[in-house]
């Protein structure tokens, strides 16, 4: 049986509707008097005394996920948990800011309430909708990026679709930023989906990149890459760097906090052989770098240490050898 | 003589046919030499590939001498995605 959950939303328009239902606080007495719970009535619970209740009952714990295991190790009938817990309700309460659908991630300290809603508010671009912007867009939609601007002239080809997981074989011939939009509307009610049906050049740059919080360099060539770090630089905003090699990947953060940046490492006139269409490379690897991407825009973001700034890694997936290299 | 080990990343490690290698060198080598002999042993196969250089690492951005232990990388810009 999966438990019954209610979200802080939910549990309120019960309150406003007059519903019959008892609200229980089944935690400790010290957590109860360090995070009171906010203007909902309820008692302090015992497990021995909810079944001895009638009519719906709703637990609540700290973070809603002890409250979740009771209901399934006790088998409890007409039992809900509240998902996300007194830390969800409590911001719902006072900012009308329903967090719950978060709260895996809330309950991180690195993260909290504090760092969601910078999550909420940051503005991310990605350059190249591939094999890395797909992964990236997608773990960045649910972690609850505000607003995500996705580009990329390309159309759907049936050789993308091994790594590219937003498409599929219906979308065969389409624009990948139609296709890509729709499907992470699906994952998100919240975000701003904002699509550009280009590609990143000299000349339209800095409109394109205007406004954002952090540039994901996603692209699948050098000059799009040498690109992006110029307008990085000119527009000081943070490149989260990635790139892909066979059964290897290379992630970097460039430009921020006086880190170098792409063209500093490789100034030369530059060329790094063939791409994935040339060289080939296994599904799973784009997901892996385009993931290690998102998850170093989300520590940007939310300002968690220690990060790739200043850092380059080297994934090798064959041999599962990480190098970190310091810049 | 001085003794290096070369850790092969990307383009470089298919061109050498190893992801780690051993090297001894005359003292006062530095990674130019060092690199030059690379390409040498890459049979052409590193002819367009830019390389960048690691020691212990440590990315650098000039010629330097090694030194004996020392662990160097050579990192080419790959470009996928």
């Amino acid at each position: 049986m999966y438990p019954m959950i209610i979200t802080p939303k939910e549990l309120k328009q019960w309150y406003d509707n007059g519903k019959r239902f008892t609200v229980l606080d089944m935690r400790p007495k010290n957590q109860i008097e360090e995070f009171p719970l906010i203007d909902l009535r309820h008692t302090i619970g015992t497990p021995d005394s909810i079944d001895k209740l009638k009519g719906d009952k709703v637990l609540v714990c700290q973070f809603g996920i002890i409250t979740e295991g009771m209901i399934i190790e006790n088998n409890l009938n007409n039992t809900y948990s509240l998902l996300g817990g007194v830390q969800a309700w409590n911001e719902y309460l006072s900012k009308k800011n329903d967090l719950s659908r978060w709260s895996r991630q809330t309950i991180l300290n690195e993260i909290g309430i504090k760092g969601q809603k910078k999550i909420m508010e940051a503005k991310v671009a990605i350059v190249g909708m591939g094999g890395l912007g797909c992964p990236a867009a997608q773990s960045l939609i649910t972690a609850g990026i505000g607003f995500l601007k996705i580009i990329d002239g390309d159309t759907i080809a049936l050789s993308n679709l091994h790594r590219q997981h937003l498409y599929n074989l219906e979308n065969l011939g389409k624009k990948k930023v139609d296709v890509a939009k729709q499907a992470l509307e699906k994952l998100s009610n919240h975000a701003i989906i904002d699509k550009q049906d280009l590609f990143l050049k000299r000349r339209n740059g800095r409109q394109l990149l205007n406004g954002v919080d952090v540039i994901i360099d996603a692209t699948d060539n050098i000059a799009t890459r040498q690109l992006i770090d110029y307008f990085s630089k000119e527009m000081n905003i943070p490149m989260i760097y990635g790139s892909l090699y066979r059964f290897e990947g290379q992630v970097g953060i460039f430009n921020v906090e006086g880190a170098k940046g792409y063209s500093d490492l490789f100034p030369k006139n530059l060329s790094g052989g063939k791409t994935c269409d040339d060289a080939g490379v296994l599904g799973m690897l784009p997901s892996i770098i385009g993931n290690i991407q998102a998850l170093e825009t989300l520590k940007i973001i939310t300002d968690l240490k220690p990060n790739l700034v200043g850092r380059l890694l080297i994934y090798d997936g064959l041999n599962h050898i990480t190098e970190i290299i310091e810049l | 003589m001085i003794k290096v080990k070369l850790k092969c990343f990307s383009q470089v490690k298919y061109a050498l046919g190893s992801n780690q290698l051993v090297f001894e060198l005359e003292d006062g080598t530095s990674t130019d030499d060092l690199e030059n002999i690379i390409r040498k042993k890459a049979e052409g196969k590193l002819d367009d590939v830019t390389l960048g250089i690691a020691i212990n690492k440590k990315y650098i951005f000039n010629n330097t001498k090694l030194s004996d232990g020392d662990e160097i990388a050579f990192i080419p810009p790959v470009q996928g995605g």
